[in-house]
């Protein structure tokens, strides 16, 4: 019924694709490709083809991604010259004047992979990092690891979070108290410095990153549980189990839980794209998880000093965060309108 | 009212005081020495670290550093980045840019998120709402650091509208006319959520018995909304404008870094890579003193308008 609900809006149905394929994408993306994540690549003559511009040869009708790239300021008296422009590579002269010494100058459009001498028939999708690494397989790998860091932060936040509000609201009393105060006294200090000094402690790494996004997120997942608990623990239908001897820990887990998943479950999947932001931000400041592994928060990090000259290197990362994040929402704000709406059919 | 203030400060220092601890504990585990350089002697080495402590145990340390910052008032120096300068010395001269782009983004998105809220509340369940809600979606989920390097590549490169990095030698106009791409990136999410917050509020006082009569007595619509519920919803409103603050603070750690501009937020990393200790320590003191002091504005301000509320805590933070 959740399910049917999602899907007959339109944002969230579009956001449920989105995500599909995205997903689709972090799982096979990396295979659809030739190269590994963190080979150099290397032309026939050993040098390292490093910033390559993207080349898809399926796009050849749209004169877009097909491995040009511009030179500027060369001379042009050595457009001749094989050993410095391989035959076939110059394609276009733009700009061209002449220096005060009397040298002829321009800008030279080359195809890139022929001025690289990248053999015929190889193409990096989306071109290649500083290091000659392919970013088709970058990127998606880091979709993938990004997303995998996100889940597992969620997961165990859930975890820590719905028993320990549990507890707090079933009990209530003393327990309610100890354990709420503890959740304050956590969430009074700043989640940036909480991670910086885990990952500090921890040194840089996948296992930090994923404790370091759950570190504290955990506590509004408890505040939430514990609300829900606190609603449903006097209802009739957990005054019946009780009176047929049910015992604690059942009633927690097997009576009142599933009735109380709801705004849990949208709030947990509001706190997915929270993690991938607080990852790419984490990675920013310079404590993303280490090098060759790359995580779409490193991706666009790494690649902010090339924006210039390099602009797809910031724009596909930053795309797939942006996409990410939105679709996330958009399932999120469907989710809590049905979970909503059946609620409001039961009562 | 001031038994509950004192508290709360108590409360905050004691916070401050765990962060000191723990920032101090974690800082002085990590491996490696601040003068790890292949250009010093072992020698040399010995002899600064001795110089500055940092060859006793670590609760001894640990002391020495409380004993300086509680009678003397002392933080310590850099070790690294500029090396015998008091730490407050080096934060100092980075907070006014920091506080100018943090102020300038809220200033920036004060009224625009209150216009968009009002108008889309105005037509609910019309295009403006639709739109306004769609570029809320997107301006709230889309980080401001894509947005800064979107804003740098589009406006900064391809338009050449504004300088791509911030230049510190330049004249006053190019400083400033650097300061708009931040600015800019850093209000996106501080717009969004102005705007969200009072849209909801609005719309929930437009259902206010005090709307109909005040429709009833012949105001129009808009007028109604304008003189009557938009001063309603506006204390709400305003009570997530401190925990924003707080937000654009993180924020701007990144934006800086971005844009190179010589703020606050670019140290936090630069100091960590350098093992600059008391620096370290310091910005993160920074960091979270203004993270607390907010939260406490927030709560007294909610504690003299509502009596009923004593506790809770700001957790619109990143």
């Amino acid at each position: 019924m959740i399910l049917k609900a999602l899907w007959q809006k339109k944002a969230s149905r579009g956001a449920a694709i989105l995500l599909l394929l995205l997903g689709l994408m972090a799982l096979l993306g990396p295979a659809l490709s030739p190269y590994s994540y963190k080979e150099q690549l290397k032309n026939g003559e050993g040098e390292i083809l490093s910033h390559m511009p993207p080349k898809i040869p399926a796009l050849r009708f749209l004169g877009i991604a097909q491995g040009r790239s511009t030179l500027t300021d060369r001379r042009l008296d050595y457009l001749e010259d094989e050993s410095r422009y391989p035959a076939g590579s110059v394609l276009e002269v733009q700009n061209r004047r002449v220096s005060e010494s009397g040298l002829a100058y321009g800008d030279v459009v080359v195809d890139y992979y022929r001025y690289m001498k990248v053999e015929e028939g190889r193409s990096f999708w989306f071109g290649t990092d500083q290091l000659g690494r392919d970013l088709w397989t970058r990127l998606w790998r880091g979709a993938r690891i990004s997303l995998l860091m996100a889940f597992l932060a969620v997961a165990i936040d859930l975890l820590i979070g719905i028993s320990y509000g549990a507890l707090a609201g079933y009990f209530g009393g003393k327990t309610d108290l100890i354990l709420m105060r503890i959740g304050e006294v956590i969430q009074s200090i700043p989640n940036v410095i909480l991670c910086t000094l885990l990952i500090l402690l921890m040194g840089r790494g996948i296992a930090a990153m994923i404790l370091a996004l759950a570190l504290r997120n955990w506590v509004e997942t408890a505040r939430l549980s514990r609300a829900q608990f606190l609603r449903y623990k006097n209802r009739e239908f957990v005054t019946a189990a009780q009176a047929l001897g049910v015992g604690d820990g059942r009633m927690i887990f097997r009576h009142i839980l599933p009735n109380a998943m709801g705004p849990l479950i949208t709030s947990a999947t509001l706190a997915v794209p929270g993690a991938i932001f607080m990852e790419s931000f984490l990675s920013f400041i310079g404590l993303g998880i280490p090098a060759p592994e790359p995580s779409v928060g490193t991706l666009l990090s790494d690649a902010q000093s090339f924006l210039q000259t390099q602009p797809h290197q910031v724009l596909l990362p930053a795309a797939v965060i942006a996409l990410l994040m939105l679709s996330f929402h958009f399932l999120a704000n469907g989710l809590r309108d049905a979970f909503d709406k059946k609620e409001e059919a039961e009562s | 009212m001031g038994r509950y203030i004192a508290k709360r400060i108590g409360l905050m220092v004691l916070t401050l005081f765990v962060i000191l601890t723990l920032g101090f504990i974690v800082i002085r585990l990590m491996p490696g020495s601040p003068f790890d350089d292949p250009n010093y002697s072992a020698e040399m080495i010995r002899m600064l670290e001795e110089k500055h402590h940092l060859h006793e145990s670590i609760p001894r340390q640990y002391l020495t550093y409380l004993k300086g910052i509680f009678t003397e008032g002392y933080w310590g120096v850099s070790l690294n980045l500029e090396p015998m300068t008091p730490v407050w010395q080096v934060i100092g001269r980075r907070i006014p840019v920091t506080l100018t782009i943090n102020f300038l983004s809220l200033l920036i998105a004060l009224p625009l998120g209150l216009l968009a809220g009002t108008w889309a509340a105005l037509y609910r369940n019309q295009w403006p709402d639709h739109l306004i809600s769609l570029l809320t979606v997107l301006f709230i989920s889309v980080p401001s650091f894509v947005m800064a390097s979107l804003l740098q590549y589009f406006l900064g490169f391809k338009g050449g509208l504004f300088p791509l990095i911030y230049d510190p030698a330049g004249s006053e106009a190019t400083r400033l006319a650097s300061l708009v791409m931040p600015v800019l990136a850093l209000s996106v999410h501080p717009i969004a959520m102005i705007c969200r917050h009072l849209r909801g509020e609005l719309g929930e006082n437009m259902q206010a018995a005090y709307m109909i009569t005040a429709q009833a007595k012949g105001l129009s619509l808009r007028k109604a909304v304008l003189r009557h519920a938009f001063r309603n919803s506006l204390i709400p409103v305003m009570h997530i404008i401190v925990p924003l603050f707080t937000n654009i603070l993180a924020g701007s750690l990144v934006i800086e870094r971005i844009f190179g501009i010589p703020g606050v937020g670019g140290l936090l990393t630069r100091s960590i890579n350098a093992k600059d200790h008391w620096l370290t320590v310091t910005v993160l003191i920074f960091y979270a003193a203004i993270h607390v002091v907010t939260v406490l504005i927030t709560d007294i301000s909610y504690g003299l308008i509502d009596p009923r509320i004593r506790l809770g805590g700001g957790r619109h933070d990143t």
